[in-house]
């Protein structure tokens, strides 16, 4: 079996290690003996969504998503195609914020992807801190840092889970991130997919369901260095 | 107004006294209460400097940059304040004025070398306008607290404007510290390393900033790297490019020892470290800049003694114990190559907190290429500190296996007991003063 991440924009969007998400998913395949490789797109790269079994759609600096907004527009049609027809997708922060209709700064409007139904406003102050969820998709905790200017409203879309530490989408609904098909839109970075194996498996999972059409079982990995520092989080944040 | 001055330097230094003896850091604590008696005494103090004042900033480099020029300039038997310690805000500042003042609210001083943190520099300046300001370099750094680079971009454009008649010293290789000094309006002047050295290969991975043009947006080309995104530029849009270096490190050699070539003088320095380079330059470039001869300079780099965590040495027992500060991708990266000009066999520590000024997001560590540790001669690899369960983390998704222990004085005992003998110890910044005090007790511990 084979897995193809394309990793959108790295040039720009690279904020808050997210080249650790990447580094995750291509060793946990690699450890069960799945083939794993990564595509980079810079700005002016065709991105051939046929070729990919997950999106990583990273953060950026308000200038720099600015800057890919404009190029995510030509190809819309293309990721919503994608999006539609089950295709996995994880966007951290900048990424989370573009998957939806827009985000408003004091600079103005940036328009969004329309993938999932959601809009984003910058409010004074940002939201940061380290942030524990419990997300309805796993048994374990999901742990991470959020670091945020835009408050998101997600309407009447799942939640990617409960807010047990920290402020999550808007610092009031109690809620953070997005489910949406197969689909992960979350703050979280820290980065999100190390500490945080049984979503780096839920990502894998689909995108191999998907493409082979079967049901498939990852084969269980040595995540004892993982879960422990999961727990620290959980246990120093979580009363 | 004078009675409340020396009443202000009084407690300041009586506080500072305090605290050592309770074996605490009390520099800045010492500034808050000056300034808190007496607002304008930095105004004051700053004011008795008899000739001029530097202030060096930018992301790395800083305290090395600083200490190296106020170290060359007493050199040429001029009277220099500093703030050694590297407490660079606001009443870390204060303090280094205050506690060289005199009893009697006076100071005798022909230069003050301050270092400041870029984000403190706004809050500064309001009380004194410097003649020289370093710009070392900017790269991505504690994210949580300073936000995005573009962030701190504008508060040292602020800077700039706040002092018109400040001449700017900056790091001509990076495109973010040259698009500054261009945009700003300051009279500048560029220091770099014109000609490529044989970094690049290994660094081909490294999380580049700045690599779209400031200047219009397009992406810059460039001819080579250095490390990070120093290097050679240009923008085939706008033509904005690296300027030309008025002060060119040429013949650059790294290794066990630095050397280089400037103004047809060889340079030389006991370090080891390419980032070196330009904390030597840089100071150099300043001092020149100001029309100080520097006749001794290479002096001055052969009794230079860092005590202060930047590549700090120890001998304890039979192992030699170097300490070094790291705290962000850049300056990890550089460390890692210094670590690995000794190709001898060794033992690292690895030390991350994520206290406040750790900066409380540790993602950082995704940032740093420590894939390199695997061609280290690495005997063992610990990791330590409050957030020691992401650092090992960090290793597996490398394939290194690493020893864990939360404590940093037991892990360093436990490498000198049965190691190599050759023991590095990296760690960010809050880790630091407590590391070192760690190392100097058990260096005067019986063997």
């Amino acid at each position: 079996m084979k897995i193809t991440i394309g990793h959108l924009y790295p040039d720009l969007l690279n904020l808050y290690g997210d080249r650790g998400n990447i580094q995750c998913m291509m060793k946990r395949c690699q450890w069960r003996g799945i083939e794993a490789e990564t595509l980079e797109f810079k700005l002016e790269d065709e991105v051939d969504f046929s070729k990919l079994d997950i999106v990583l759609l990273g953060g950026g600096s308000d200038r720099e998503q600015m800057i890919v907004c404009k190029r995510l527009q030509q190809i819309q049609k293309n990721f919503k195609d994608y999006v539609e027809d089950g295709g996995v997708v994880i966007a951290v922060c900048g990424g989370y914020q573009l998957l939806g209709d827009y985000y408003q700064t004091d600079e103005g409007r940036m328009e969004g992807l329309h993938l999932v139904k959601l809009h984003t406003e910058q409010k004074p102050g940002r939201l940061i801190s380290n942030i524990v969820l419990k997300s309805d998709l796993f048994d374990m905790p999901v742990v991470g840092f959020e670091n945020h200017g835009g408050r998101t409203d997600i309407g009447d879309n799942q939640p990617f889970g409960k807010v047990l530490y920290g402020s999550g989408n808007d610092g009031e609904s109690g809620y953070e991130g997005i489910v949406y098909k197969h689909v992960i839109g979350t703050y979280l970075h820290g980065p999100l997919l190390p500490k945080n194996p049984q979503v780096c498996d839920w990502l894998i999972e689909k995108a191999l369901e998907r493409k082979y059409g079967k049901d498939i079982e990852l084969q269980p990995l040595d995540d004892q260095e993982e879960k422990e520092a999961n727990a620290y989080i959980v246990n120093r944040f979580v009363k | 107004m004078i009675l409340r001055r020396m009443l202000a330097i009084w407690i300041s230094k009586a506080t500072c006294v305090v605290c050592k003896l309770a074996g605490k850091q009390g520099v800045t604590l010492a500034g808050k209460i000056a300034l808190k008696i007496d607002p304008k005494i930095l105004m004051e103090l700053s004011g008795q400097v008899r000739k001029k004042i530097f202030i060096t900033c930018g992301t790395n480099g800083k305290t090395t940059t600083n200490n190296l020029l106020c170290s060359a300039i007493e050199a040429e038997g001029e009277k220099v304040i500093c703030n050694h310690t590297g407490s660079n805000m606001l009443n870390g500042v204060v303090s280094a004025f205050v506690l060289a003042a005199k009893w009697n609210g006076k100071l005798d001083a022909d230069y003050a070398c301050i270092e400041i943190d870029e984000a403190s520099t706004v809050r500064v300046l309001p009380y004194f306008k410097p003649d020289y300001m370093i710009l070392t370099n900017l790269f991505r750094d504690q994210l949580d607290r300073y936000g995005e680079i573009d962030i701190t971009m504008e508060l040292l454009k602020k800077a700039m404007h706040m002092a018109p008649d400040m001449t700017l010293v900056v790091n001509g290789d990076d495109a973010l510290s040259a698009f500054l000094a261009k945009d700003s309006g300051n009279k500048y002047v560029t220091f770099g390393i014109g000609k490529q050295c044989q970094q690049e290969k290994e660094n081909a991975r490294e999380i580049r900033e700045g690599q779209f043009c400031k200047c219009c947006g397009e992406k810059l080309n460039y001819h080579f790297y250095h490390y990070s995104q120093l290097g050679d530029y240009e923008c085939p849009n706008c033509g904005f490019k690296r300027p030309k270096l008025d002060f060119d490190a040429e013949n650059v050699k790294s290794g066990g020892k630095l050397s280089f070539d400037v103004d047809n003088r060889e340079i030389k320095a006991n370090y080891r470290g390419f980032y070196n380079v330009y904390n030597i330059l840089a100071a150099y470039a300043a001092a020149r800049t100001a029309g100080l001869e520097l006749k001794n300079y290479n002096k001055v780099l052969a009794d230079y003694n860092p005590q202060n965590g930047r590549m700090e040495h120890f001998h304890i027992k039979n192992t030699d114990v170097l300490l070094n500060l790291a705290k962000n991708p850049a300056g990890f990266n550089q460390n890692i190559s210094a670590v690995q000009e000794d190709d001898k066999p060794k033992d690292i520590i690895v030390l991350i907190n994520d206290k406040d000024q750790d900066g409380t997001d540790i993602s950082w560590l995704w940032d740093v290429d420590f894939d390199r540790f695997q061609d280290m001669n690495a005997a063992s690899i610990t990791v330590s500190g409050i957030r020691c369960q992401d650092m090992r983390l960090r290793l597996k998704y490398v394939d290194i296996p690493s020893r864990l222990e939360p404590d940093v004085e037991k892990a360093i005992r436990s490498r000198i007991a049965d190691g190599t003998g050759n023991l590095y110890v990296l760690v960010n910044y809050t880790a630091l003063y407590d590391t070192h005090n760690i190392l100097k007790k058990l260096e005067q511990e019986k063997a």
